[in-house]
């Protein structure tokens, strides 16, 4: 049995490590603070499981799920949540989370993450649901915000105020994407300021931060660009007001070359080094 | 109440129903119409690169503008059943097999079976090796009646072309420059998952007969003897050294197996 290299993430900058990469970093073995991987491709097991386990003696992982659906009012997934939990006991990770989205209703399920109305029914019914999650998985769940190119018109709360009080009653923590709330206040208007404010900062455990792009006037969360210089700034804020964290560049399409992901993640423990030293 | 609202708003992103009222209407930028586009266009387009991830030979085959077109018509018909996308595209042999544009391909759904079978096979969980240490304690008068177990990733794929050769000849690093003769009658293609890598190679209708009765749970005695009433070149030493090297037999018991 290998060794993990560590159960705790570091307050440093990570990347999201994809299978184009897979081999590169075996064999470098470039300096990183750690990896998040997707869940669902480790799924079963076999070669991306060994390849992962590999990963996994060199640098913390941290695991990220896109498949759960959370707020989905289909019963959870019971071989999903087994899966999940047979890949926590082998992996070991320093982090568990997954998006406060749906992704399955009514019969249907759509592949995607898919925003809600943060009404006091959905709270009850997601943190129901986290609970189940982390008793079953026995560990802390962070849950993300999500980008949104649409909201409903009878939410009775901002979806700050919803994590804020899904941390309250299920203690899970969050993981906070500071591009997907710079796409809300664009698409939606959300306040960004109030956002952070409602934010417990003692739940915040990991930041993330990628590249959206433009559809008729939305800003559509595709990771596949660089972090921009907006995205920059907001996160500079974000780190002022909360503390920094640890902090992924995620990267999901058009993948570019190993070096150029590092190169943004030297850009997030520069702005990481320069919160800590007070500047 | 939060049921009723998901499922409209899935409805609007699979079928294309219209945005229903619960959304606000207008986005700075952009009207409700917009976004739920932006959603349908996520929802085909990753199911589209499900599809493309688990059927990298057809698509090399279609070319990449067709199998776009051929993805949208699977998707229309087969909504996703799983939140993981992984588990998608399961039915496109079926699908290929009465798609009118490709009908002059005839081999298609043949590699789409077998591609699908090799992406069931690459997510399995690892099988433990045949243990020889423990087939030493078992009596040699009594290896008739052992049932033996084969490693769920394997299976035994019948054509009427070679679609072990297509399969091999667009891997990455395979030689370009291929010829394959199409015509040549009946085919047989082994998927088995020797360690973690995935394998596919041909299979003789000797051993292809022997090793399905094997997996239907027969006994080794009576399917030998089975197999050699119809195929006396069968070589049963030959074929149970191939087939523990290629992790297909894994394990063994004298009783029925499961």
């Amino acid at each position: 049995m290998s060794q993990p290299a560590s159960q705790t993430l570091p307050c440093t900058a990570g990347i999201g490590l994809r299978a184009p990469h897979y081999r590169e970093v075996l064999e470098t073995l470039p300096q990183l603070g750690w990896v998040e991987v997707h869940n669902e491709n480790f799924f079963g097991g076999g070669a991306p499981l060994h390849t992962l386990l590999r990963v996994r003696e060199h640098y913390p992982v941290s695991l990220h799920g896109v498949g759960m659906g959370l707020a989905s009012t289909t019963p959870l997934d019971e071989a999903h949540l087994s899966e999940l939990s047979k890949l926590c006991d082998v992996v070991q990770p320093a982090a568990v989370s997954e998006h406060l989205c749906w992704n399955s209703a009514g019969g249907w399920v759509v592949n995607d993450l898919l925003p809600f109305p943060y009404t006091r029914e959905a709270l009850a019914h997601v943190a129901r649901r986290v609970e189940q999650v982390q008793e079953r998985l026995g560990r802390q769940l962070l849950v993300e915000n999500l980008s949104s190119y649409l909201s409903f018109s009878h939410s009775e709360m901002t979806e700050g105020e919803f994590l804020a009080e899904l941390v309250r009653r299920t203690g899970c923590g969050i993981l906070f994407d500071v591009e997907n709330l710079y796409v809300n206040v664009r698409n939606l208007g959300v306040d960004a300021e109030a956002f952070i404010r409602d934010l417990p900062p003692d739940a915040v455990k990991e930041y993330h931060l990628a590249g959206y792009s433009v559809r008729d006037g939305c800003l559509v969360d595709t990771h596949d660009h660089p972090v921009y210089p907006e995205v920059w700034e907001l996160y500079e804020y974000v780190l002022r007001q909360l503390g920094p964290r640890p902090t992924l560049i995620e990267w999901d399409s058009s993948i570019p070359a190993l070096p150029v992901l590092m190169g943004e993640a030297a850009k997030a423990q520069q702005r990481l080094e320069a919160c800590r030293a007070g500047r | 109440m939060l049921d009723d609202d998901l499922t409209r708003f899935a409805r609007a992103i699979v079928c294309g129903e219209a945005p229903p009222t619960q959304f606000d209407a207008w986005y700075g930028e952009y009207p409700v119409a917009t976004a739920i586009e932006v959603y349908r266009n996520n929802y085909r387009g990753n199911l589209h690169d499900a599809l493309a991830g688990a059927y990298p030979v057809i698509q090399q085959l279609v070319g990449e503008e067709f199998f776009r077109y051929l993805a949208r018509n699977f998707v229309e018909q087969h909504p996703s059943r799983s939140a993981n996308l992984h588990h998608y595209g399961a039915e496109l042999a079926d699908f290929l097999s009465g798609f009118a544009p490709v009908q002059e391909l005839a081999y298609l759904p043949d590699v789409a079976a077998l591609e699908w079978a090799c992406h069931v096979a690459y997510f399995l969980a690892d099988e433990p090796m045949f243990d020889l240490g423990r087939l030493m304690q078992i009596a040699p008068e009594r290896y008739s009646e052992l049932r033996l177990r084969t490693h769920p990733a394997c299976q035994v794929l019948r054509s009427n072309y070679p679609v072990s050769a297509i399969w091999h000849a667009h891997q990455p690093g395979a030689d370009s420059d291929f010829r394959i003769e199409l015509e040549g009658g009946h085919r047989l293609a082994l998927v088995s998952r020797p360690g973690d890598a995935v394998q596919v190679s041909e299979l003789s209708p000797a051993d292809a007969d022997w090793l399905l009765r094997i997996q239907a749970g027969v006994s080794l005695g009576e399917t030998t003897a089975v197999t050699l009433e119809q195929f006396p070149e069968f070589d049963l030493q030959a074929a149970l050294l191939k087939l523990v090297a290629q992790q297909v037999l894994i394990d063994f018991s004298l009783e029925p197996l499961p």
